[in-house]
């Protein structure tokens, strides 16, 4: 497509970004190594501030709230999601109602969404908490669940849906024996990019789970430390989440082959 | 031969549209019968409506006498061979067949049984543990029509089963299908646009056009008798020639007289239609003749087709030499040639 | 199967959207009408107040400022992330796949984490401060963290993988042979660049810019951490109604501003896509 000189120009654009776009992290995890905990100067390797870190028992205790969050909402969203889009696809008249429903999550604010929650909650006199938490990153996660599963069913072949009818199935039985397992690979990678998105979320869960301390996520927990400044501790738990969500992200890639959650 | 499958005024409308337009028919037992019409002719939902997959809008469907118009998808002794062949992705070759025995309930050791049988007589034995998408078309087309034959169906749907082969493996599947058919004594129903494959497959035809049937015969008699011009024409290749009438006499536009049968109660503008392979060089020796000028000629290995300019046509009338008769004279463009034929293989029909 | 079978598969996640998303954007909408208590809860008494605050200098200024943050951001973001899509799609098609999946990657780790990093890098203890001194610059540098800069820096930072796949899409569904045949018609290849590829792919971009935008003006996380305390966008604004100054009708008044400006940008760019299918349909034509 281009000559030489327009393929060397090419090369530097990428070069450039992908610098921009990694040295930050990569910094932030190399810190995570540095003994002295210090980004201007390099004092050796060693994982004490690791042990620092799993020391610390609000973090843990945040850390276990995350996990409670992220599995129960990726869970419902997971089920919620996937029938939604099931649904959607075979219905023959398309409804731009319900097609504007499922895309407003995605579009719509995180501040607005938050602030809605929070006055909705607080007007029938919910206590807040992790389940109203749980609630509202249900939102978003069936969301995305239903456009991953929806991806897939754009290529999905209808007649073998009539297939199964035309060898004997009820409904059911081909729901639960050919669409359900064809669907497998794409249920997965939507509940796991559910569950990624609930643990790396802040905005709406600093609304929704409320003042006490008990009901702390992750991401809460990260905000409240970086606002005190930069600490070696934060450098760790940045590595810890970045690993983590790379490990969720191939493994839903893994799964998914052809085309990236959320694409 | 005792009647299967009786269709009594069959509808379908989607909206202002007809789809299917009042379709009577009996098909017989042990039948293997083609629905043939271009897209749109509406063979596919007629055969979509036998697997009860379409509603009917009006009519009925009757299956050995019963009525099965309401009677749902999965409840029918009837099978689908898909275009799509939609064999299930995540199921090997053995899976996929099995399934619609699982479905009857069938204990594992007769589904088992069953289906190594049918493996065998398709010849996928060594493939059964294969997925679809490890498969060549032509094998992914066998393991669909095993799915649905191993049911055992009254009646076996095939929409366009052959649609999806190269052309070589058409012919041999043509065939293939044939003995299966005969081999299993189940009715085959075929769709297609293809009228050869009709004419190579099918026992009887039914020649649909907008939703309407236009002729239901075997395959001799709808090349021969078609009942229409479109049929005519949309069977082979047919020449067709605009004549004026005068009482029982017929002249072409530049002045030949054409003679030939005029079917009874036949009015206003007429054809005179003549197969290619019915046109003859000796063209003296025959009652109707007609000359002009070569404007191509197209080798097909078998045959030589040889289009001619004439006057008496609109379009260029086209004829079939043998192989033999080609090599004994050259055939040139521009050489001016007289072709005759036979009264008795003149059709006459409403223009 | 009938709209009625697959009521019951859409009708759970149907009440759950009704129940958790419906409902109280509408409560707020409905909030954003009534007066503020005295003592910081609510009036029920209807006024178009709260809209009024919103035309106040003092919070117009904020709107404008978020508004050129987040057009500035979303410039950058755009211009940056069409040049990386399209040397991706330069690239030999084999290696495509994994140079976009890596430059999507960073989207995928936590937000704010990915914000924290140039914390690191900008503070005055900083990485970017200690590689200049240990180069021997000893001046004053300039104040970077808690800038408008670094606030633009963080959110383009942030966004730019999105804008990258969005121009992606449209580029590597574009027909090699069309610029060969704009060259073939004896067109340069600047010339190519400019009258055939940049118009056709050029709604992708516009996607990306859009939703940029839109992500960053009511955001406040960037802003908080990246501009300092006294550092205000909307998304600020809206928060503290809520969670400091506690006047939630004016806060949802916000939001609804935030809503339409939202509304009115997906409309066009509904609109501007429509425009300019004609174009990208007979490429994709083309490529079928």
């Amino acid at each position: 497509m281009a000559d030489r000189r327009t393929f060397r120009l090419m090369l530097l654009i990428l070069g450039l970004v992908f610098a921009f776009l990694y040295i930050p992290i990569s910094v932030l995890v190399g810190l995570s190594f540095n003994a002295g905990g210090m980004p201007t100067a390099w004092t050796g390797f060693s994982l004490k501030w690791y042990g620092a870190l799993f020391a610390n028992q609000d973090i843990l205790r945040a850390a276990g709230n995350t996990l409670i969050v992220g599995l129960v909402s990726a869970a419902i969203s997971t089920v919620l999601g996937t029938l939604l889009a099931i649904g959607v696809e075979i219905r023959r008249r398309k409804g731009s109602v319900l097609e504007t429903l499922i895309f407003a999550p995605m579009v719509i604010p995180d501040i607005v969404l938050a602030i809605a929650l929070l006055s909705f909650f607080s007007l029938l006199d919910v206590r807040l908490g992790l389940h109203t938490v749980i609630m509202a990153h249900v939102v978003f996660n069936l969301a995305y669940v239903c456009a991953v599963v929806r991806a897939r069913l754009k290529s999905f072949d209808w007649s073998i849906v009539e297939a199964s009818t035309d060898l004997g199935a009820s409904t059911l039985t081909t729901l639960r024996r050919v669409v359900l397992p064809v669907l497998a690979p794409a249920i997965i990678a939507g509940g796991l990019l559910a569950f990624t998105l609930s643990v790396d979320e802040f905005i709406i869960a600093f609304f929704t789970a409320g003042a006490q301390r008990a009901s702390i996520t992750l991401p809460m927990q990260i905000y409240g430390m970086i606002r005190f400044g930069v600490t070696p501790e934060i450098n760790v738990l940045a590595t810890l989440v970045i690993g983590f969500s790379l490990v969720t992200l191939a493994l839903s890639q893994r799964l998914n082959r052809g085309g990236l959650p959320g694409q | 031969m005792t009647t299967l499958l009786s269709l009594r005024h069959v509808e379908k409308h989607f909206g202002h549209v007809r789809a299917v337009n009042g379709v009577s028919l009996d098909i017989r037992q042990n039948e293997f019968f083609a629905l043939l019409g271009a897209s749109g002719s509406g063979k596919t939902t007629l055969l979509r409506m036998l697997a009860g997959f379409e509603a009917l809008s009006g009519g009925q469907i009757l299956l050995n006498g019963k009525d099965i118009s309401h009677v749902p998808p999965n409840h029918r002794p009837v099978n689908l061979m898909f275009q799509s062949y939609a064999l299930f992705p995540h199921m090997s070759v053995a899976q996929n067949i099995a399934y619609g025995l699982e479905m009857e309930k069938l204990p594992r050791t007769e589904i088992r049984q069953r289906v190594d049988e049918i493996l065998a007589t398709i010849q996928l034995s060594a493939l059964a543990s294969r997925k679809p998408e490890q498969l060549s078309g032509g094998q992914r087309q066998r393991v669909a029509l095993a799915r649905a034959l191993v049911k055992r169906p009254q009646l076996l749907l095939l929409d366009e089963p052959l649609g999806a082969l190269d052309k070589k493996l058409r012919g041999e599947m043509q065939l293939e299908l044939k003995r299966i058919q005969h081999q299993f004594g189940i009715t085959f129903i075929i769709v297609t646009h293809d009228q050869e494959e009709a004419l190579v497959m099918a026992d009887r035809i039914a020649i649909l056009q907008h939703g309407e049937l236009l002729q239901c015969a075997p395959p001799r008699e709808v090349y021969e008798h078609p009942a229409n011009r479109f049929a005519a024409e949309f069977i082979g290749v047919m020449n067709v020639i605009p004549v004026a009438r005068d009482g029982a006499k017929l002249t072409a536009a530049e002045g030949s007289l054409i003679r030939a049968d005029i079917p009874d109660g036949m009015g206003g503008d007429l054809v005179a239609a003549v197969r290619p392979e019915r046109l003859r060089l000796d063209a003296h020796a025959c009652e109707n003749r007609l000359s002009g000028r070569i404007l191509a000629t197209a080798y097909h290995g078998l045959d030589l087709q040889v289009h001619i300019e004439t006057p008496a046509m609109p379009k260029p009338l086209i004829c079939r030499v043998t192989a033999d008769a080609a090599e004994a004279r050259s055939f040139r463009t521009g050489d001016v040639l007289s072709l005759g034929w036979s009264r008795a293989d003149t059709r006459i029909f409403a223009a | 199967m009938q709209d009625r079978k697959t009521l019951i598969l859409i009708a759970p996640a149907f009440a759950w959207l009704t129940a958790f998303m419906v409902v109280p954007c509408l409560l707020i909408l409905a909030l954003a009408f009534f007066r503020r208590g005295i003592y910081g809860g609510i009036d029920y008494e209807f006024t178009f107040e709260n809209f009024g605050m919103v035309f106040d200098p003092l919070y117009a200024r904020i709107f404008l400022k978020s508004a050129w943050i987040a057009g500035l951001a979303a410039l950058i973001a755009s211009v940056v992330g069409y040049a990386a899509a399209y040397a991706i799609a330069s690239m030999p098609r084999h290696r495509q796949p994994a140079l976009l999946f890596f430059a999507i990657l960073p989207f995928w780790s936590n937000y704010l984490v990915r914000t924290y990093a140039w914390i690191v890098l900008l503070n005055r203890e900083g990485l970017i401060v200690g590689i200049a001194r240990a180069l021997g610059f000893d001046g004053e540098l300039p104040q970077m963290l808690y800038t408008e800069g670094a606030v633009v820096l963080g959110l383009v930072y942030n966004y730019l993988p999105f804008v990258i796949l969005a121009a992606y899409a449209p580029l590597s569904r574009l027909n090699p042979e069309i610029a060969e045949a704009s060259r073939d018609l004896g067109a340069g290849g600047w010339t190519t660049f400019r009258r055939v590829i940049l118009p056709i792919t050029l709604p992708g971009v516009a996607t990306g810019f859009i939703f940029v935008f839109v992500l960053s003006i009511g955001n406040f996380v960037t802003p908080a951490l990246l501009g300092g305390g006294q550092f205000q966008m909307i998304g600020n604004l809206v928060y503290a109604q809520f969670l400091t100054a506690n006047d939630w009708p004016f806060g949802s008044a916000l939001s609804m501003v935030l809503i339409a400006v939202m509304l009115v940008l997906l409309t066009l760019q509904t609109y501007a896509n429509e425009h300019a299918s004609t174009g990208r349909q007979s490429t994709e034509r083309a490529d079928g």
